[in-house]
């Protein structure tokens, strides 16, 4: 026992020395700054029927770097490389400095993962982090269908101390590039800023449940067109304990031409996802399913040629064969509004690299 | 025939997924433990963090980092002990309601979304977990009720003290 003490200690003391503080007597001052740093990598292997491409896919490696500068004031980085055919590609996915005035006012500039629905704001990059082996097609990085970052400001914090746990996000900033899949990097297109909404609840009593609803509203520039109002509502319930795990979202989007109202179209998209942890001895092992489907109006007048309607379902198993690493196993069979109906199966090994 | 094999695929599903759902339910009963320690533990602060009791509620979002800042905007420092000990593991299963590998995972998580700049700072016994919280303005942490100190203020949870009847943490 007293072999195993030791050997333990042997173990994690490293592992948890940048967290460690001492004492000499005196006040200990944490607001000396403090750094943090963190990565997640996947490699997957993926069989498609039909299809010569099987093989190897090397999923987005992934750095996260943040920093307290302070008691109230920190500094947080991700950064992202992704396999392309013949190269890598760079990308700053977030880069966030944040005030914490108090639990009811944090006030952040930067470039955000947008705070619509549940995913988007809960996963970010790394495969490690989700149950499964990629996002709901809807959410995928590179959609169309939803603004996934967004250069600006945010407000968040919760309301008041109650046992709702109510808490909100407020945002203001750059809306979609003209290349609608990325944000504004570099400045709105257009005078019309984009701005969110999102309010959840997460009853103190009900530990484990998640409710939100969010509203989010742009106006996008494109090519050699007119503009297009962009209005999204999106709401999501989430229990989050493993025993079970389960995700429900729905976005519905409308897209309008200002030159033309009549000129309009909508989105529908949804996921549900269900997880269960085993117990006992098999409490590494967790089943997933998840059912998705998406719906373009032919009118929309941003995103009716681009063929986006989507149904899909999945089956997998997760297994965290190490406190750091998981491997997932996952049927998929999906259906394209471009490419017909296919099956596949993809075996994923993802990890995290982390101090704590 | 397309509906017919996706109707098909997605009762595939549900039954495969209905029958994992039913066998882990049997194990899981057989495999059912008790992690709850005999000794009350006490929740101990900084002696002028203006807080003297907490609902278990409040505390589970203390330690869940909801809650990052004590009343008079303070912020709190919470001081988790190191893996492999009672008080560690009682908090996990009592407050945290989580195994050793959800309880990393919640903290990567929470650092990765950003909403903490750091995780828990980690002590590696009681004598440090004292020394700690005597020198961290902000401070809260847990020891068992027999080895608190008259440096460190206990909170009440729920109204009661660790001797009192009815505190939960027993």
């Amino acid at each position: 026992m007293r072999l195993a003490l030791l050997l333990s200690l042997a173990i994690f003391a490293p592992v948890y020395a940048a967290d460690e503080v001492t004492s000499s007597g005196s006040p200990i001052d944490l607001s000396q700054p403090e750094f943090n740093i963190m990565g997640f990598g996947d490699i997957s292997y993926i069989t498609n029927d039909g299809s010569d491409n099987d093989g190897f896919v090397i999923g987005q490696a992934v750095a996260q770097l943040s920093a307290s500068l302070g008691h109230s004031f920190s500094a947080f980085g991700e950064f992202t490389a992704s396999a392309k055919d013949s190269e890598y590609s760079f990308e700053v996915e977030r880069m966030i400095v944040k005030y914490d005035f108090s639990d009811h006012y944090k006030l952040s500039a930067g470039r955000y993962h947008t705070p619509i629905g549940y995913w988007n704001s809960a996963f970010h990059h790394g495969a490690w982090l989700q149950t499964t082996t990629s996002r709901p097609e809807m959410l995928k990085f590179g959609s169309k269908i939803v603004p996934i970052h967004f250069v600006g400001v945010l407000l968040e914090g919760n309301v008041g101390a109650n046992d709702l746990g109510i808490e909100y996000k407020a945002g203001f900033g750059n809306g979609r590039h003209s290349n609608i899949a990325r944000a504004g990097d570099a400045g709105d297109l257009n005078g019309d800023k984009a701005w969110m909404l999102q309010v959840n609840s997460r009853p103190r009593n009900i530990y484990g449940l998640n409710m939100g609803l969010g509203v989010y509203s742009d106006e996008i520039t494109l090519p050699a067109s007119p503009n297009i109002e962009e209005r999204t509502v999106s709401a999501y319930i989430a229990w989050n304990k493993e025993t079970p795990e389960l995700l429900f979202e729905y976005l519905h989007s409308t897209h309008e031409s200002v030159a033309d109202s009549s000129n309009s179209g909508d989105v529908d998209a949804w996921y549900a996802q269900a997880a269960y942890r085993l117990s006992g001895k098999r409490s590494n092992w967790k089943p997933y399913i998840r059912a998705e489907r998406t719906r373009v109006d032919d009118t929309d007048p941003l995103l009716g040629a681009e063929n986006l309607d989507y149904d899909g379902g999945i089956l997998g198993v997760r297994w965290d064969f190490n406190p750091y690493a998981a491997l997932k196993a996952e049927y998929r069979n999906e259906e394209f509004d471009s490419g017909g109906r296919e099956n596949n199966f993809r075996l994923q090994v993802s990890f995290v690299l982390t101090k704590l | 025939m397309k509906r017919k094999n996706a109707n098909l695929t997605a009762r595939l599903i549900q039954v495969a997924f209905c029958a994992a759902l039913l066998f882990n339910g049997a194990q899981s009963i057989a495999d059912e433990v008790t992690a709850t320690n005999s000794q009350a533990l006490a929740i101990v602060v900084h002696k002028d963090t203006q807080v003297d009791n907490l609902s278990l509620e409040e505390l589970r979002s203390i330690f869940l980092a909801d809650q990052q800042f004590w009343p008079d905007r303070q912020r709190i420092i919470l001081l988790v002990r190191a893996p492999q000990s009672d008080e560690r593991d009682y908090v996990l299963n009592r407050i945290y309601q989580m195994s050793e590998a959800q309880f990393r995972q919640y903290w990567i998580a929470k650092m990765f979304r950003a909403e903490v700049p750091r995780g828990p700072k980690i002590v590696f016994s009681t004598d440090m977990t004292v020394d700690l919280v005597v020198a961290i303005p902000g401070s809260i942490s847990f020891i068992r009720a027999d080895q608190v100190s008259d440096d460190v203020k206990v909170v009440r949870i729920d109204g009661a003290l660790p001797s009192e009847s009815g505190y939960p943490l027993k």
